[in-house]
This record gives structure tokens, sequence and C-alpha cells, in this order.
């Protein structure tokens, strides 16, 4: 948001949460700022703006993203996934339901951003073990939970995606 | 009973303001947008002190697309803030006293153009000599912070004559403990949206943990009455005591009143480390000693706080320490005096735990030294020292009576956590009598562990008082009715600030009363909506809840069975209260909707209940009446090449009286301890010259998950005396106080070091390698 931003305003385009997104944007816009602000995708949270805490993290083609680290023209063309666009249509994600079932939050600031971390996690590795669940999670800080639910709700993601057929 | 989700069978229920939460779909206060919104920014002082010279805004208000820029010069109300002492400038006049003091703020179109406005002010500063540290700020020719001195608060507390007991002591033991500067990091910055009503009203989308008292605080600033003022204070992302007192609500207030417009700001990161509050450094003298048995004669103590610039409850928190170093033992004498000081260095405040968390720091330390000095188990010594259920609390006032000390104490005495302590001193001591070498200290090494970490158990124990205290106005209350929609609506002026108040409340309702959770409309954080229950804070809220819904159960019942036994044409006594409506006992039918019963009645049913959160009969302020009690044991891994510390499991005792939401309950105490592990071994706001040295999450660490993978068990004591009309202690802040002291505990028992400072310094702990019978060890691996 600096004014060599607004000397360079290019078309910019996008798939979010599965729709096809075209706007006019500086090129060196961040990706958290076209998220919150030009979309109004408020699920994804701004909190240390330097790649620190992951309550921004969003998927970009499949891999999780600091969207505060990410300008415009390095995400342009790709598939971008919101915690908006996680559950299906009309039903919450596994992932989801395991937070909410294990009480994996409690203000519920980072937790758009760690279930956005885990589902990536689980899509590459549906088996992870105890120390690839750390590695994953260590860029997503929580201060109200203590991680306890967090891991309990993580587990159960686990074990119930073993459990499907 | 141990708190988890099988434990809990029913009791455990999804969160109502989960789904919001796990889909992204609640709107945060800081997340809200309205068209036409402005963006304001705070401009700070560079100077941690200076004299204001000069303030020129000309150039910034002339910038195209700036629709205010305001000073000193244009608060039309009162220049300061403060929730006990207004004396924090809204903007500073002539001097800056902190790098978070407010010179000016701007609103603009877009956030560049604020930036950009507030480059154009020009702040002429002379800078002041920078009073840096509390020791400082008492000499005779520091200079002078605030007209009436240096000094914000002192507080003491005397029983018997300590100082000539001394002499009698068999064990004397002298200890100062510091702790540091702790940020509160809460996830989500300060911020919100001002939206200015066309009658000259406002309303304050904005954290806080107590909206009236933003009103109050804003009404005076304002120059406006309160009832123009509607403050929206809920959902908070985090705040544990960071966002009670006012921060960015006064620029945002004045700014969308100035201008007509609605205005938005979120605070960097940044800016959040530089101007927000942070838990007092402390430095605590102990000196305490014990007769030839290890029974307590005497416990002096000297505390000095380091309270920033301004007052905010920096007085209250002193009074807690100074209650809380004394705690649940009996001491024979006590003589304790604290001080809390002004310096130029960042603003300290009311943080969960109030002062409770460096007093058992420094507390539970002494315990553990005087233990050792009596060649007593430490757990024992405890025991022979602690105050029974019937003694007076910490300064001699009476206190509600529970068994929890006792109980809390028996638990972690009966944990398996204590019991392999107890074991390994056992055979460490018979194998230091057989040989001397290390490979044989049961500590070191063994199964999975290298012969460079070391294993250790520490335990500490707490009381913690809840309830603002005596002489503090401390009232709350309630309301429940029926509504013409046939909703149950229960309006109380609570924050939900991540801890469960609203599935707190839910839980209640559903249990007392029967009613189904679709029943009900839960009210919250709205001053226009709800009635004043004070502040969400001091671990209070769900002992004014349990309280106002005791005080509402009958006359709530008996008018809603009333209106049903008119509309039904049966007995009030063959009706009861339950899911979807009032229930016939006979028939075992759903006599009548609560819709259709709402639909029947001219006027909705109404109930509102006053209460006060309980006070001892004393005349010592800040002295409580209900405490929770907390054991806390802990096992650790010391590694001696890095003197890294990593908690490997965690067991905490806690007697609050009966668990309302065990998942809000299982989450208080996880997420407390995760607080207090980062106390004890990561977080510190060092300052150098009054600046901030860590500013993000890159330099100032909290806890991450692999940080706390450990399994943490909490183990709730829900016995109180029969008779008790207190009900549930509140649980809040006592998961963040025993287990630092308990961490320190334990790394004495893991490397035989005492520790007296927070954060522990890996240096402490890293061992120089003694050659030749190391180097073959590891050639050997």
């Amino acid at each position: 948001m600096n004014d060599k931003e607004t000397a360079a305003i290019a078309d910019w385009s996008c798939t979010v949460n599965g729709r096809a997104v075209a706007l006019q944007l500086p090129q060196a816009r961040r990706l958290l700022d076209i998220i919150r602000e030009d979309l109004g995708l408020t699920g994804t949270k701004r909190s240390c703006e330097i790649g620190r805490c992951g309550a921004c993290m969003v998927l970009v083609d499949g891999a999780p993203v600091n969207a505060c680290l990410m300008m415009a023209y390095q995400c342009a063309g790709r598939t971008l996934v919101t915690i908006e666009g996680i559950a299906n249509e009309d039903d919450l994600h596994p992932v989801q339901r395991a937070f909410l079932e294990e009480g994996g939050y409690q203000c519920g600031y980072c937790t758009p951003g760690m279930i956005v971390s885990v589902k990536a996690l689980l899509d590459a590795k549906p088996n992870p073990s105890f120390e690839e669940v750390e590695e994953a999670l260590s860029g997503n800080l929580c201060r109200c939970t203590g991680y306890g639910g967090i891991l309990r709700a993580v587990h159960r993601a686990i074990e119930e995606g073993q459990s499907r057929p | 009973m141990l708190l988890n989700r099988r434990n809990s069978g029913e009791r455990w229920r999804v969160r109502p303001d989960g789904p919001g939460k796990v889909t992204g779909a609640l709107a945060y206060l800081t997340d809200m947008d309205v068209p036409g919104a402005l963006y304001a920014l705070v401009l700070r002082s560079p100077h941690p002190h200076a004299r204001i010279v000069s303030i020129h805004t000309e150039a910034a208000r002339s910038l195209p697309g700036v629709a205010a820029v305001l000073t000193h010069a244009d608060v039309p109300g009162l220049n300061r803030f403060g929730i006990a002492r207004q004396d924090q400038p809204v903007f500073c006049e002539d001097r800056t006293r902190y790098v978070g003091d407010a010179v000016a703020a701007v609103a603009a179109e877009t956030l560049a153009l604020a930036g950009s406005a507030l480059d154009l002010i020009e702040v002429e500063y002379e800078p002041l000599p920078i009073v840096g540290d509390p020791e400082q700020a008492l000499l005779p020719e520091a200079p002078l912070l605030h007209p009436e001195g240096n000094i914000l608060h002192s507080k003491s507390y005397r029983s018997g004559d300590a100082e000539a007991i001394f002499g009698q002591c068999a064990h004397v033991v002298e200890e100062t403990y510091v702790t540091t500067r702790q940020m509160h990091a809460y996830m989500e910055t300060e911020g919100g949206l001002f939206v200015p009503g066309p009658d000259g009203s406002l309303t304050v989308y904005a954290p806080t943990q107590h909206g009236f008292m933003d009103r109050l605080q804003l009404s005076r600033i304002l120059a406006m009455p309160e009832r123009r003022i509607r403050i929206v204070s809920s959902p908070i992302g985090g705040s544990f005591g960071g966002k009670d007192e006012l921060n960015v609500q006064p620029y945002g207030s004045l700014l969308a009143m100035v201008t007509g417009r609605p205005v938005k700001i979120h605070n960097s990161r940044r800016e959040s480390v530089r101007s927000g509050l942070k838990r007092h450094p402390m430095t605590i003298r102990m000196k305490t000693g014990t007769d030839e048995s290890g029974r307590i004669l005497a416990h002096r103590v000297r505390i000095v706080a380091d309270t920033g610039p301004y007052a905010t409850l920096g007085a209250e928190v002193l009074n807690f320490a100074t209650e809380h170093v004394v705690s649940a033992y009996r001491f024979g004498s006590v003589d304790v005096e604290s001080i809390s000081v002004f310096t130029n260095n960042g603003m300290s405040g009311e943080f969960r735990g109030f002062g409770g968390n460096q007093a058992i720091f420094a507390l539970e330390g002494q315990m553990d030294r005087l233990a050792e000095a009596v060649g007593m188990d430490p757990w024992e010594f405890r025991r022979l020292n602690m105050k029974a259920a019937d003694e007076p609390g910490p300064f001699g006032q009476t206190i509600a009576r529970t068994d929890g000390l006792a109980k809390v104490w028996a638990a972690a005495a009966d944990s398996a956590l204590w019991k392999e302590r107890v074991h390994l001193d056992i055979s460490e001591n018979s194998d230091i009598i057989s040989t001397s070498s290390a490979t044989f200290d049961p500590k070191r090494g063994g199964g999975d562990l290298p012969l460079w970490k070391r294993t250790g158990i520490g335990a500490a124990l707490v009381m913690h008082g809840a309830g603002l205290g005596y002489g503090i106005p401390d009232p709350s209350g309630g309301r429940l009715a029926l509504r013409k929609d046939g909703k149950i609506e229960a309006s109380f002026g609570f924050e939900e600030c991540g801890q469960g108040l609203i599935a707190t409340l839910e839980q209640m309702l559903v249990e007392r009363f029967g009613f189904a959770a679709e029943d009900l409309r839960i009210v919250i954080g709205d001053s226009d909506a709800v009635p004043d229950s004070g502040s969400s804070t001091a671990s209070r809220a769900t002992s004014m809840m349990w309280k106002s819904l005791s005080l509402l159960q009958t006359p709530f019942t008996e008018k809603l069975l009333t209106e049903a036994a008119n509309c039904c044409g049966l007995p009030v006594q063959r009706l009861r209260l339950g899911p979807g409506g009032i229930w016939d006992r006979e028939s075992g039918e759903r006599a009548i909707g609560y819709p259709a019963l709402a639909e029947r009645l001219a006027e909705p049913i109404v109930c509102e209940a006053s209460t006060s959160y309980p006070v001892p009969d004393t005349d010592i302020v800040g002295a409580h009446y209900l405490y929770s009690y907390a054991a806390v044991v802990v096992k650790v891994e010391i590694d001696d090449l890095t003197g890294r510390i990593r908690v490997l499991r965690q067991f905490h005792a806690v007697a609050a009286g009966p668990v309302m939401n065990p998942q809000g309950y299982l989450g208080q105490i996880e997420g407390g301890s995760s607080m207090a592990l980062g106390f004890a071994l990561l977080e510190e706001s060092t300052m150098a010259q009054g600046q901030y040295i860590a500013n993000n999450f890159d330099t100032y660490l909290i806890p991450t998950i692999a940080d706390l993978s450990g399994p943490v068990e909490v183990l709730a004591i829900e016995d109180l005396p029969d008779g008790d009309a207190y009900g549930p202690r509140g649980v809040g802040e006592i998961g963040s106080v025993g287990l630092a002291a308990a961490i320190a505990s334990a790394v004495r028992n893991a490397a035989g070091i005492f520790i007296h400072r927070l954060p522990i310094d890996p240096a402490l702990l890293q061992e120089v390698m003694p050659i030749g019978q190391w180097a073959v060890m590891s050639d050997e691996r």
C-alpha cells in the first residue's frame, strides 16, 4: 500500500475457493490484503505480518502459504483456497469437525490458519508421525489453548481419515 | 475427575461460537467494515522521555484525502484515561513518557494516505534523561516522571515482628527473585470500527473486557453522555487482561466524531507491542526462617515493580502480589513491603494472574530452598507449613472455607509424577553411596535418553484470589427473558475473549433449567442490550453468572410456569421447564412450546438479578474472600549441551468448586499453563533505553506446538463444604500461575541449580564437558 504499488496496476486473475476471480491490482499488493480487503474474505486473519504466526495461512496450489508474505504477481493464475473454501457445500470438512468436537480452539483467531495448515498436512500425508505434525504446525501460533485441544483435534482427524473407506 | 472428553460424557459440548470459528465466518470486531470508512493511524513518541517543543499538523491536514488530524487541542473532554486513575494522556500536551505515548492521530481515505499524513506531522522533541529501571527511579536525583513523584503505589502488610524473630531461627534462606516483562501476545491486535450516528451518537466496535468501563471512560474523553455511546465489545481474538484498559478506542472515537464518518483502526503488531500493556517486571527479595523442625517463624518480603509511565491497574496488581507472596502458608510473622514505581519503560498493567505469577514463583522458590536447608522433602515441608481450612487468609482476613488446599496437595503427592520423583531421589541417594560415577545417575541418560540429557521433577502450590477484592466496587448481575419470538434470552454484560463464556452460560442454562440450546439466545458484549455485569476479568465471570442464575432460577421458573398454567389450564405443580417448552409431569408430554407461550403473552417475561462479588470483612484493600487452589507437578528434560529445557509432562490438580464446562475448564488450565511455560522458558520483552528490542514474533518467542507436545493432565477437585453459597470459583487465571515455579523446582531436581530469574537462562544449565570421562563416553556412543 505505498506509492510504488499504485504506480503499477495491472490485470490479475486467480481461482479463489473454486471461483475465477479477476481484479485490477498493483502487482506488489500483498495476498493478505487482496483476500481481506479486495475479496472481503475476513476468515484469513492479520496478526504478525512477517510470516511468523500463521494466522493468514492459505493454500496456494494446495501448499500452505502465509498470505502476508506473498505478492499478487507471485500467485497470479494459481489456485487459492482460504478457510472459507475448506468446507464442502453444506458440510464441514473433517478437520473442521474435529476441531469443533475436540475443542481445538478458544478465541478462534488462529483457528482458520491452523485448520488450513492441518488440511495441507493431511492432504499430503494422511498418516503423519508425531514429529511431522509438530513440524507442520510449528508456524501456527496459538496463544489460548496451549495446543492440547489442537493436537487432540489433529489426532482425531487422522483417525477418522483412516477409518473412512 | 480427570478432565477429558471421555470422562465428561455428554457434558462435553460443542461451543455455540465454534462453527463460526472453524469456518472463518465469525467476524471479529477488527474484521468489520462499512462503506465509506476512513482509515486511522496514531503518531506515537519516538522517545521514551521527551519534552514536546512544538507540534505542526498543517502539512498533514492539507494533504488531499486526509479527513482529520487530531492532537491534544482537539479533545473536547478529559484528555486522560485509566481504569483506576486517569493519568494517561489521550494525546500528550508537552511531554512524552514512553514510546507508546500518542501525540497525534489521523484519519484518511486509505491506509497509505494515513501513513503519509503521519509522516507530514512535525513534532519537535527535546529528549529528556530516561528512567530505565525502578531502582534508578527511586534515587533522589532521578528525574520526576509525575509531579507527585516516581512512586505509583506502596503497600505493606505486617503481622508480628519478623525482624526480631530471625535471630531465633535455626534456618534462614535469603533470595532475590527477578521476573521480566511478559507480553500478552493475543493473536488479534487492538483495533475496531467506530461509527457515528446521525443523532450525534457513537457506536464503538472494539474489544475490551468491560464494555461499560469503556463507555464511562469514552464519555469523559468525548464530553458526551454515556447513553449516547454504545460499546460492542465481543468477540475478541484473545485478551488475557491486555485489552481491559482503553487502547485505540479514544482515537477511533474522536476521529469518528470529528469527521462524522466511520473510522477503522487495526494496530500493526509493532504498534501493539510498543503501546500495549505487559506483565509487571518484579524484583522480589525474600528472607524466610524456620525452627529446627522446619516450622516457618518469619517471612520478610520486599517487592519492587516496574509499572512503566502511567497507572492503569499497577496499584491493584501490586496489592495482589503483596497478598500472594504470603498466600496459604502459616508464617508466624510476616513483614511485606511493596512498591510500584514509574519508569520510562513500556506500560505494565493487567495480565492473567495479576501479580500472582511473580509472587508464587518467588514464594515457591523459597519453600524449596527452605526444605533443603531443613533437610525435608519439599512437598512434606509445604504440608507442615500450610494453613488449615479454617485459618484466615493471607492478610489475616476471614475467607470462604474450603478444603481445596489440602486436596490439591494430596492429589499432587499421590500423582504418578511425584511418586516417580520420590523413587528417583531415593535411588539417586543410594547410588551416591555406591559410586560417584555420572553413568549411574538415574536422572541422566537411560532408556531413550542420551547421556547429555537429564530429567527432573518439581512441583508448586498455588492459591489464587478471585474477584476485584475488598474496597473496589464489584457489582454484577444478569437478565433472563422470554421474548416475543419465543426465545429464552440470557443477557450479561460480559465479553467472549476465547475463554468459552458463551458456552459456559449455555451449559448452565441447559443443565440448571432444562432448556435446549436451540431455545436460547445469549446476548453479551453490547452496552445497549445487556445489564452491567462488571468486568470479564479477575476469574469472576463464571462465578457471577452462576450466582445470577441462582437468583433468577426461582422467579423466572415460577413466572414461566404460572403463565403456562394459565394458558393450558393445568395446575402449576404439574408443570416443569424442559427442552422446547413447558412439560406436563403427569402425561410426560410437552404442554406448550416457548414460542406458543410467548405469542399468548401481552408482555415478555423478564427477570433481572443484581449481585456483587463477595468480599471479606476487613479493611485491607484488595483482600479476597474466594480463592482457588492448584498444585502443579512437572517433569523436565535438560540438555547439558544447549542448556535448553523441555517440559515432558504436566499434572495439574485444581480445586475451584464444581466444573461448569469441562471443555472450558480444561482449556483454561492447559492454555494458562502454556503462558506460564513461556514465562518460565522463553518470553522476555527486553527494553534498552526505554525502547523495545523485540517488536514481533520473530524475536519475541511464545511457545509453539513443539514446545507443548507433552501430556498435560488436569484433575478437577470439585468438592465444596456443605452449605457453601458461592459455587464455582474461577479458573481463568490459576492455570497460568504455578507452572513456572514448578519448572524451576524441577530444574533444581535435575541439575542441582536454584533458579531465581525468569525466563531461565540456558547458559546456566550448559555444562562444561569434563574432559576424559565424557570424551570416552562419546567415543563409546
